[in-house]
């Protein structure tokens, strides 16, 4: 359990939907976390969750029509000892009921991502996208 | 991501260096690859790589199950704590060599 000392805080920002921008995903939910002043072991784990959420929307949003400047937004807000971050992104709409992890005892490349996710939050939940927006993610944990 | 690749007889030590995700994923696998196909025993010394996502961890599974089907093997060295973590997370650390 952390002690958040700045008890209401929101941010968001932009990023382009490709992979080299993870890098600067995971430098902007460090500096929130700063801010909030998260301990060290729960940071690692909300930063590897919002990592592997927007790297979902890099390998699938788009896979269809892959646009070099489609942009994918992460919004962080704090409130009490409620964490809720928020995706939006303009790709293929997600259907909830396909998003599953593979089974963890068949150990084999590739779907643990959103298995991370899932253990790391305490809520995911796919809500309808406002206009812009096409997928609305949220996730959420309390501290 | 950086590295270094040693080579001592049979076993190839290959140090990588920074964070590993989705975007260093091939790189990764281009340096460690060709070592299993050439029936090498790799060392992946892991001491300063803080930070692995699930792309990462899928390197390390493919290239242990890479290593198996060549009958030789991968053994993942010096550990940092926080990717040790994330490999418990996903329930690898009796399937993976590590050191």
């Amino acid at each position: 359990m952390s002690e958040i000392t700045q008890v209401n805080h929101t941010e968001k920002k932009a990023f382009l939907v490709k992979s080299s921008s993870l890098k600067e995903v995971r430098i902007f939910c460090r500096d929130v976390f700063a801010k909030l002043q998260i301990d060290q072991g729960l940071k690692d784990e909300l930063v590897l969750a919002i990592a592997e959420a927007a790297q979902n929307i890099v390998k699938h949003a788009y896979k269809d029509s892959p646009n070099q400047d489609e942009l994918m937004v992460v919004k962080i807000s704090c409130e009490g000892n409620k964490l809720e971050i928020a995706f939006y992104d303009m790709g293929t709409p997600v259907d909830p009921k396909k998003v599953k992890h593979r089974e963890i005892d068949n150990v084999k490349p590739g779907g643990l991502g959103t298995f991370f996710i899932q253990e790391i939050m305490d809520a995911v939940e796919f809500k309808d996208g406002k206009k812009p927006w096409i997928n609305h993610l949220v996730l959420t944990k309390q501290l | 991501m950086s590295y270094k690749v040693t080579e001592e007889g049979n076993i190839t030590t290959i140090h990588l260096d920074g964070e590993i995700d989705m975007d260093v994923t091939e790189a990764a696998k281009e340096k460690i690859f060709p070592h299993i196909d050439a029936g090498k025993v790799v060392h992946l010394n892991l001491s300063n790589v803080q930070y692995m996502d699930s792309s990462g961890i899928s390197v390390l599974i493919e290239s242990h199950q890479k290593a198996l089907e060549k009958n030789t093997k991968v053994i993942i060295k010096d550990v940092s704590k926080s990717v040790l973590k994330v490999i418990m997370m996903a329930k690898l650390e009796q399937i993976l060599n590590l050191e």
